[in-house]
């Protein structure tokens, strides 16, 4: 797999708090990474460490499978990026305020009429930014990350403090720029619909550390129901059910069998039956992904 | 890549008001004067003082006040310009280094400070020549009184720029720039190793040029330790 960021052990401190610690990120080419993790997590921290906004304090990061310590310039030509809440000078105009940045990158002035119109704010490209909503700076602040048309794009909680309607108009803007301009986008969020709904490739930090890393299907995989059993003496059965080797936790009010493919489930409740064991009731719930996401963050937490 | 760092500067700096405060410090410097002469014109007369090699002098007793107060001003703007939305990352995001972004605030100051310097000659030139003084215009010294007080200046440039660039907010630097401003207008009475005092040229040797030498060689000490300091931490 050919990955366009990479990180190794990466470990960034403040003080004696590690806000990302032993981190490693594989983002793989033209995906949709969604990164993961409740606030306070170390999604912004590992952000900055990407840009080179901070300097780790061990661990290395390869981006376009170059070392950024030493070729940052190179890489950051080709990396687009909004990070935490937009940057913007509130006194100059929204064409103005991307005008300080396409002169930098040398980007042609053609550009910037192409960005205002992926952003939809072309007919406000002349008033003064300090009158624009936050999700039309939050526009203006991708379409400056846009700017060079780079082949990586970072965009840290792109989505916070939208309306519902600006949600969907940026995922689909989001969804649609590794077909068509052949990016690579990394967006961290603090909800998990937001990356359900988005990402090919999901990473889960939580306390700095990654939890969960691979692709989406396989964290819905993860997501699998479980058939619960109710009987009219739990306990018993549950003793029972050990004695002949079938795997059972014992729950609230009833019994959780692990196994469950649908021989097995077969097998467990003719045995019960040809016990005497009543049955009440046969379930399967489904976890949410949400729940997922909640148990690997909780469990993390109980650590 | 400074160059075009420059420009983007000054395209900040749009609708500050900034050419406006750069054209009225040396107005305000001159229009004193202005007062000065138009209210005791009979008494540098009568002193034998309504010359010249006085009036340069008398011009230049402002400037040190009105330099520092310039820098004080400018430096804050710039630098709350990119902490105000915290646009230092944005900034540092893009293909550049840490070190040409503070050179090229540092370039861009002193552009403005001698656009002022300059429109400070020419209106000490005008006003002097309004009041014709006998004798030849002595465009050495005039340029000299513009010039050697900013170039003494630059270490308090210098300083002021690195506090307002590292501090979280512009409260420290301004509450130092202040003090700076006050300190500047006693220069008289501080002692001469003090860098507020250098502007005013005054020293034990009687000799400008210390100062000059002084703030050129201090000046260029500071600006490397605060750009260095600037490098050295993370972005806000
Ligand atoms: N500049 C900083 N100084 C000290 N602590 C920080 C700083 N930035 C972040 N942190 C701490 O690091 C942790 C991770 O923060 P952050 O990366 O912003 O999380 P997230 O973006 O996932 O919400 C938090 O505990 C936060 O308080
Ligand atoms: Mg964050």
């Amino acid at each position: 797999m050919e990955y366009v960021v990479e990180t190794k052990k990466l470990t960034k401190k403040f003080g004696i708090e590690y806000a990302v610690a032993d981190l490693d990120l594989k983002i793989p080419k033209g995906e949709i990474y969604g990164f993961l993790g409740p606030n306070g997590a170390g999604k912004t921290t590992t952000i900055r460490l990407l840009l080179g906004l901070m300097r780790q304090n061990t661990g290395t990061i390869k981006i376009f499978n170059k070392d950024l310590n030493s070729t940052r310039l190179e890489i950051l030509k080709k990396v687009g990026s909004l990070v935490e809440n937009p940057s913007y000078y509130g006194h100059l105009t929204a064409r103005e305020n991307l005008e300080t940045l396409r002169k930098i990158h040398g980007a042609p002035k053609q550009r910037i009429d192409d960005v205002l119109d992926i952003v939809r704010l072309s007919d406000v490209g002349n008033k003064k930014v300090k009158g624009f909503s936050l999700g039309m700076k939050q526009r203006l602040g991708i379409a400056a990350s846009l700017l060079n048309n780079p082949e990586l794009l970072i965009l840290d909680e792109p989505t916070n403090g939208l309306d519902p309607s600006g949600i969907i108009e940026i995922r689909n803007l989001i969804k649609r720029l590794p077909s068509e301009y052949g990016m690579t986008v990394l967006i961290s969020s603090h909800l998990l619909s937001e990356i359900d709904q988005i990402a090919t490739s999901v990473g889960v930090i939580s306390k700095g550390k990654m939890i969960f890393q691979d692709s989406i299907e396989e964290m819905r995989m993860l997501s699998q129901q479980k058939i619960s059993l109710k009987l009219d003496d739990n306990e018993k059965a549950w003793r029972f059910l050990s004695s002949k080797g079938v795997k059972v936790e014992p729950e609230n009010d009833c019994l959780a069998l692990v196994e469950q493919s649908d021989q097995e489930i077969a097998h467990v409740i003719r045995m019960l039956v040809e016990n005497n064991f009543s049955i009440y009731r046969v379930e399967e719930e489904k976890r949410s992904l949400e729940d997922t996401f909640l148990q690997m963050t909780m469990e993390e937490k109980a650590v | 890549m400074i160059s075009k760092l420059v420009q983007t500067e000054f395209m900040k700096l749009r609708r500050k008001g900034i050419w406006f405060l750069t054209f009225l410090g040396p107005f305000g410097v001159v229009a004193l004067q202005m007062v000065n002469y138009g209210l005791r014109k009979d008494w540098f007369i009568s002193q034998g003082t309504y010359e010249w090699f006085y009036y340069v002098r008398n011009v230049s007793a402002f400037t040190p006040f009105a330099l520092i107060l310039g820098i004080v001003i400018l430096t804050s703007f710039m630098a709350s310009i990119e902490s105000e939305t915290k646009a230092w990352k944005q900034v540092m995001a893009l293909p550049v280094t840490k070190w040409s972004v503070y050179i090229a605030k540092y370039t861009t100051l002193v552009a403005l400070l001698m656009i002022a310097c300059l429109l400070l000659v020419i209106f000490t030139l005008c006003f002097g020549l309004y009041l014709g003084f006998d004798g030849n215009v002595p465009y050495l010294d005039i340029i000299k009184y513009s010039y050697y007080p900013f170039i003494a200046a630059l270490p308090v440039l210098g300083l002021q720029l690195w506090l307002a660039t590292v501090s979280q907010n512009q409260g420290l630097p301004i509450t130092l720039g202040v003090l700076g401003v006050i300190l500047s207008y006693m220069a008289y009475f501080l002692p001469d190793w003090m860098i507020w005092k250098w502007p005013s040229l005054d020293n034990a040797w009687d000799e400008p040029l210390v100062n000059v030498g002084l703030g050129l060689a201090v000046g260029l000490g500071i600006y490397l330790i605060g750009m260095i300091d600037f490098i050295r931490r993370d972005v806000k």
